[in-house]
């Protein structure tokens, strides 16, 4: 056999997942098997209800559609691309084809046969997951388990070289001691400990007559090695030091350094001039300073926040709190988690913000500063879905105060906003383009005003109206009287029983905006078959979840819990029978937030707009994936809350 | 023996050419549409172009069996090689390997690997020649094979039958060129296994135009 023909095939393939997790050995008794076909344009490969064939394709060159007969109509349901994987039903059993494979222009494929995949697909679990999740072209159709989906990407962090997901941050910084503490060789233990003790740092290390190191001790060597033991300090270092020593370069990267110390279990690493043991010492790193470096835990930073009032200083520790964020997205620690953290650090500085303004105008107003009042988040915010610093959403609501007293009330609520939003801009969140925010008169209101506007909202719903509920119905107290919080939701439940119409409207609301299809080489493919080449993810993808668990929550009349996938969560266990898309939907919806997240730590923005040629191919089918279960919420909302009623 | 023995040198004929003769006792249906054809796509690498004086240094060849070329079914050789070359070296980076092969072994698996297979190649013609040359010792003189030349597929589909020679510019039909318009990545180039991997690519891609125009049997193919 040629190998310059095995090698030209397996190259192509290995570009592509699934094959690129296969070893080379692998991947090379896949690509003698390959055969190379070629269709024109218009030539079906395969039609539905087909017996499938004995291999399965991958797209070379050339595009191909999906499709399925609906009513009639040819109605495409996935395209592919370049590197594409499709056909596979003959993987998963000997069915027929379940859609026909159409070429939309003259393509050439690579048949791979089934019986030499099967062989990989037993052997090989992240090829098996690769299937098993749904990846290839048109299983979508078939299959949405999303667990799998999330799974898999965990598996294919490192395999895959899909942008967002590598480990470190490109330019990871790490502080570390550069004064190193040492002694020389031939000292005794007991000089090195007090020297330690003299510094109070956890270890010491050992030079030769160079200045060259050749080992180190660490407290614990002093504890195992010498108490324990009941070695005599008077001995010499090196009989309980650590020896030789690892030592890297000083101008090394972080993630390599930090690689060292994984792969070797290392506490301290010493770097040196030329990164042998053989020259002399520039500084120290030890694991304790890596974990700070992570962005810190969550209680440190929620700590040193608690203990500043210097604004300049609240700004720094929530740029910290971002590089926690980025670590925790890429190293995909559970969603609910990072949202929970993330939340709670805004939530304090808010906290913090409302008490730096009340020590400055309270002795202003002693009477209107006692009035309760409850600080509010709204929308993504009040969700606790907010992980970047996106726009600001809040309002304030004040207990009812007597006519002659209201004046003086509204000033100080005003004002103490006001100072409030300063302090959180300066923080570097931005301020709301439609202003919905504190300082807002409009938004900074007594009970029985925002009572009357929420009546409103529901006795006429209308465009505005309805924006204005999607806002303001997922508000969270943050500080303050929360039973005036409560108040609220206890009226717009009233509100709402006494006209159910308004879920109908609320319903087509959420309505409006119906997942894309999929992605097409750079663009965004809708369903009616037009190309996009942005990805409005907030729009197309997260809002439609949001819109749909908060109007179902709503309508079970359940309060409290505002964030979206804990709202699909409730949800499920209200209606056993829909228990799983919702599910589903829920993890569709940690899909999109991470994804969001990491594009706007990534492109440091807001992470909404996503171009597809920026995503991967696991990714895509990722997204593709998670598409689905909107499809179902949305088909369900439609049918359920009667919206073919409304006029659009 | 006819006295007219005497002038022509005889060989004997190894087993192989016997059986390879044999397999074309029957005749392959004109009728035969092309998908059911079988082809074995090749190219030689050689010390020049001059069929007298030089000679094979590689051959890579890869078969479309049913429309579809099988990764299986390719097959790369590099020749022992007496005389060397310097300017064949320059193009095609082949120096005296360890892996050559003796002719004599080459022989005996080209013949069976060609079998009645229709023998598609760049400039067809030569390549043909080269391999006549090399096999001529063993007692075959001729190679059997249906040839197609995949130049000549090219112009006969863009211009149709019969064209004007001279409106042809025979640049626009090297390999290099109808790769760039059939869109086929030129890799590998001037390595034989490589050439007959982008040829066959070539061809499949011929074959279907070559249906849109009415050509759909093998007769039509070979214009018998």
């Amino acid at each position: 056999m040629s190998n310059v023909i095995v090698n030209r095939v397996k190259e192509f393939l290995f570009q592509y997942p699934p094959f690129s997790f296969l070893s080379d050995e692998l991947l090379e008794s896949v690509a003698k098997e390959v055969e190379l076909m070629y269709f024109s344009r218009e030539e079906y490969i395969f039609r539905k209800g087909n017996l499938a064939n004995p291999h399965f394709f991958v797209l070379k060159e050339g595009s191909v559609y999906l499709t399925e007969e609906d009513s009639g109509k040819m109605v495409v349901k996935d395209y592919c691309d370049e590197g594409d994987v499709f056909g596979v039903m003959a993987l998963l059993g000997n069915r027929p084809y379940v859609l026909n494979a159409y070429a939309a222009e003259d393509s050439l494929l690579y048949a791979v046969p089934v019986d030499v995949f099967n062989k990989i697909l037993k052997g090989n679990s992240e090829v098996s997951l690769y299937f098993a999740a749904g990846f290839a072209a048109g299983q979508v159709v078939v299959r949405t388990d999303l667990s799998q989906s999330q799974k898999a990407r965990k598996l294919f962090k490192d395999a895959s070289s899909d942008h967002g997901l590598s480990l470190f941050l490109e330019n990871g910084k790490v502080n570390f001691p550069t004064e190193v503490l040492s002694c020389q060789k031939g000292a005794k233990i007991s000089e090195a400990a007090q020297m330690m003790h003299d510094m109070d740092v956890g270890s010491i290390v050992v030079l030769d007559h160079q200045d060259h190191p050749i080992g180190i001790i660490t407290d614990k060597d002093l504890r195992n090695r010498v108490v324990a033991t009941g070695l005599s300090v008077d001995a010499k270092v090196e009989e309980i030091m650590t020896s030789p020593v690892m030592t890297m370069h000083h101008k090394s990267n972080f993630p390599s350094l930090y690689l060292m110390m994984i792969k070797h279990h290392l506490h301290h690493l010493i770097l040196t001039e030329d990164g042998t043991d053989q020259s002399k010492i520039t500084g120290i790193l030890s694991d304790h300073d890596v974990f700070l470096s992570q962005g810190n835990s969550p209680a440190v930073l929620i700590h040193a926040l608690m203990n500043t009032w210097e604004v300049d200083e609240m700004k720094v520790i929530r740029d910290r709190a971002e590089n926690l964020l980025a670590y925790y997205l890429e190293n995909e620690v559970a969603i609910d988690f990072i949202a929970n953290i993330i939340s709670e650090v805004n939530d304090v500085i808010i906290r913090r913000a409302i008490l730096l303004a009340k020590k400055k105008l309270d002795s202003k107003y002693p009477k209107a500063s006692k009035v309760p009042f409850c600080f509010l988040s709204l929308g993504s915010e009040g969700r606790q879905e907010q992980l970047l610093r996106t726009d600001l959403d809040n309002a304030l609501v004040y207990e009812d105060v007597e006519d002659d007293e209201k004046e003086e009330t509204k000033a100080y609520f005003l004002q103490l906003s006001q100072e409030i939003i300063d302090v959180l801009l300066a923080c570097g969140f931005h301020p709301c383009p439609s202003k919905v925010m504190a300082n807002n008169p409009k938004w900074c209101n007594s009970l029985s005003t925002w009572e009357a506007y929420f009546s409103e909202w529901v006795n006429l719903p209308d465009e505005e109206s309805l924006i204005k509920a999607t806002i303001f119905f997922d508000f969270r107290p943050v500080y303050g009287n929360k039973k005036l919080a409560e108040a609220m939701t206890e009226h717009i439940f009233k509100a709402i029983d006494k006209r159910e119409v308004f879920m109908s409207f609320l319903a087509n609301n959420a309505l409006l905006n119906p997942p894309p299809l999929g992605f097409f080489r750079n663009f965004i493919v809708e369903k009616s078959g037009e190309h996009k080449d942005q990805f409005d993810i907030k729009l197309r993808a997260m809002l439609p979840l949001a819109d749909a668990a908060r109007l179902l929550i709503l309508s079970h009349r359940q309060k409290g819990v505002n964030n979206t996938f804990k709202r699909f969560e409730l949800l499920a266990e209200l209606e056993p029978q829909n228990a799983e898309v919702f599910r589903e939907a829920g993890k569709a919806y940690e899909i999109f937030l991470r994804l969001r997240g990491l594009e706007g730590i990534g492109s440091n923005s807001s992470g909404r707009y996503i171009s597809p040629s920026s995503l991967g191919k696991l990714q895509r089918q990722m997204l593709k994936n998670a598409f689905s279960p909107i499809r179902q919420i949305q088909e369900m909302l439609a049918l359920r809350f009667q919206t073919d009623f409304i006029d659009r | 023996m006819s006295w007219l023995d005497i002038f022509r040198k005889k060989q004997e004929k190894i087993p192989e050419v016997n059986q390879y003769e044999a397999l074309f006792d029957t005749e392959l249906s004109k009728k035969t549409p092309i998908k059911d054809l079988s082809f074995v796509v090749l190219d030689t690498e050689t010390t020049g172009l001059d069929v007298k004086n030089d000679h094979v240094l590689a051959f890579g060849g890869i078969k479309i069996i049913n429309e579809r070329i099988k990764v299986d079914t390719s097959m790369e050789s590099l020749l022992f090689s007496t005389k060397q070359n310097v300017s064949s070296i320059k193009i095609h980076e082949i120096i005296q390997s360890n892996d050559a092969m003796p002719i004599d072994d080459f022989v005996k698996l080209l013949l069976p690997y060609l079998s009645t297979h229709i023998m598609v190649a760049h400039h067809a013609g030569f390549d043909q020649a080269m391999l006549e040359k090399l096999v001529k010792p063993y007692g075959l003189r001729k190679i059997l094979n249906p040839v197609v030349d995949t130049g000549d597929l090219a112009i006969r589909i863009e211009h149709g039958m019969p064209y004007d020679p001279n409106r042809i510019n025979l640049k626009d039909y090297s390999l290099d060129a109808l790769c760039e318009r059939y869109k086929i990545p030129i890799h590998d180039r001037h390595t034989a296994a490589g050439d007959a991997f982008l040829t066959a690519q070539l061809l499949l891609k011929l074959l279907k135009e070559a249906d849109k125009k009415g050509i759909k049997t093998y007769g039509d193919l070979m214009r018998y």
